[in-house]
């Protein structure tokens, strides 16, 4: 079980590094740069709809962004949601 | 003799390349320490020690480097300490020149 | 792999050598660590990999080579280095010329390695 956290656009090679190791009990929260990849219609949604785990969008950092963090998928979560996250699983692998 | 502003306000030498056995002998003296042939032996490994690695070493990496150059004889802490006494590392590294150690209290 | 339990710790690699001041902190971090008898693994991924590559040469620019502080890791007991086998082959990188010794992973055997340890450091 990891907790990845991405805060780099869908065209970084961190995304891509985050994506080949998304499995099933891992959950994945977009943040920064990160949450343009919560774009419905684009390759990096898509792509993310076809991983495993669990994907999650902070939801400030995509209302900042103009980014519809209501989307099929991906489940919108607040700070507090951030941290709840951050405390069940044991480790984090951030992607930036 | 180097002039003050070659050293930092802790003795280290700012420029690597501004070593020479004379700077040595002025280091060691300001510490101390009057160098023998075993203090040169460590003194010109620490030399090639950071040549290799561009990094000053730690007591860890420094023990078996010895070791390994020098043999198990020499690749001992207490043979450092006898040496360098204190901190051989903060000190050896000091007297041969190196930036100061940054990851050894 | 060093197994959990242990408050084993793997530090994840996932940057260039010279793009960022990242891959020299972690490395600091992974020496200072192993000074104090912490020792860690280290795994590269993506472009971390990078920092594997044996033709650095820092001669005209006076920075520090990353590389050749790569290869004292094994003086501080760090032996344990995996790789991104899919970077290394993007990359063409020949670890055999490498700095130091690594063993190279697909990446379900990577994500097999992380979820071994008890804490994931990225850099």
């Amino acid at each position: 079980m990891i907790l990845h956290t991405l805060n780099a656009s869908p065209s970084s090679a961190a995304f891509q590094d985050c994506l080949s190791l998304l499995h099933a009990k891992d959950a994945l929260v977009l943040l920064g740069d990160g949450v343009y990849a919560a774009v419905a219609g684009t390759h990096a949604y898509e792509a993310l709809q076809g991983s495993p785990a669990r994907v999650h969008v902070l939801l400030s950092d995509a209302l900042l962004a103009g980014v519809n963090p209501n989307v099929q998928g991906i489940v919108p979560i607040d700070m507090e949601g951030l941290v709840s996250l951050t405390e069940n699983f044991p480790r984090q692998q951030a992607w930036y | 003799m180097l002039h003050r502003s070659a050293f930092d306000n802790e003795g280290f030498l700012r420029e690597l390349s501004d070593w020479s056995p004379t700077v040595a002998e002025q280091l060691a003296d300001a510490e101390g320490i009057a160098l023998t042939e075993a203090h040169w032996e460590i003194l010109y490994l620490l030399r090639t020690y950071y040549d290799e690695y561009n990094s000053t070493p730690a007591m860890r990496s420094l023990v078996k480097y010895c070791a390994s150059k020098l043999g198990a004889d020499k690749g001992k802490s207490v043979y450092l300490l006898s040496l360098f006494p204190g901190s051989p590392v903060k000190l050896g590294s000091k007297i041969a020149g190196l930036p100061k150690p940054h990851n050894c209290l | 792999m060093r197994g959990s339990g242990k408050n084993a710790v793997l530090m994840v690699f996932t940057h260039s050598p010279y793009g960022s001041s990242l891959a020299g902190a972690g490395l600091d971090a992974a020496l200072a660590s192993a000074a104090f008898e912490q020792p860690v693994d280290l795994l590269f991924i993506g472009d971390g990999v990078l920092q594997l590559q044996s033709k650095q040469d820092n001669q005209a620019l006076k920075i520090k080579h990353m590389g050749k502080v790569l290869a004292s890791l094994p003086l501080y007991g760090i032996d344990r280095v995996y790789v991104d086998a899919k970077a290394v082959s993007r990359y063409q990188l020949d670890l055999d010329a490498s700095l130091l010794a690594t063993e190279a992973l697909e990446p379900d055997k990577m994500h097999k390695l992380m979820v071994d340890y008890d804490h994931l450091l990225s850099f």
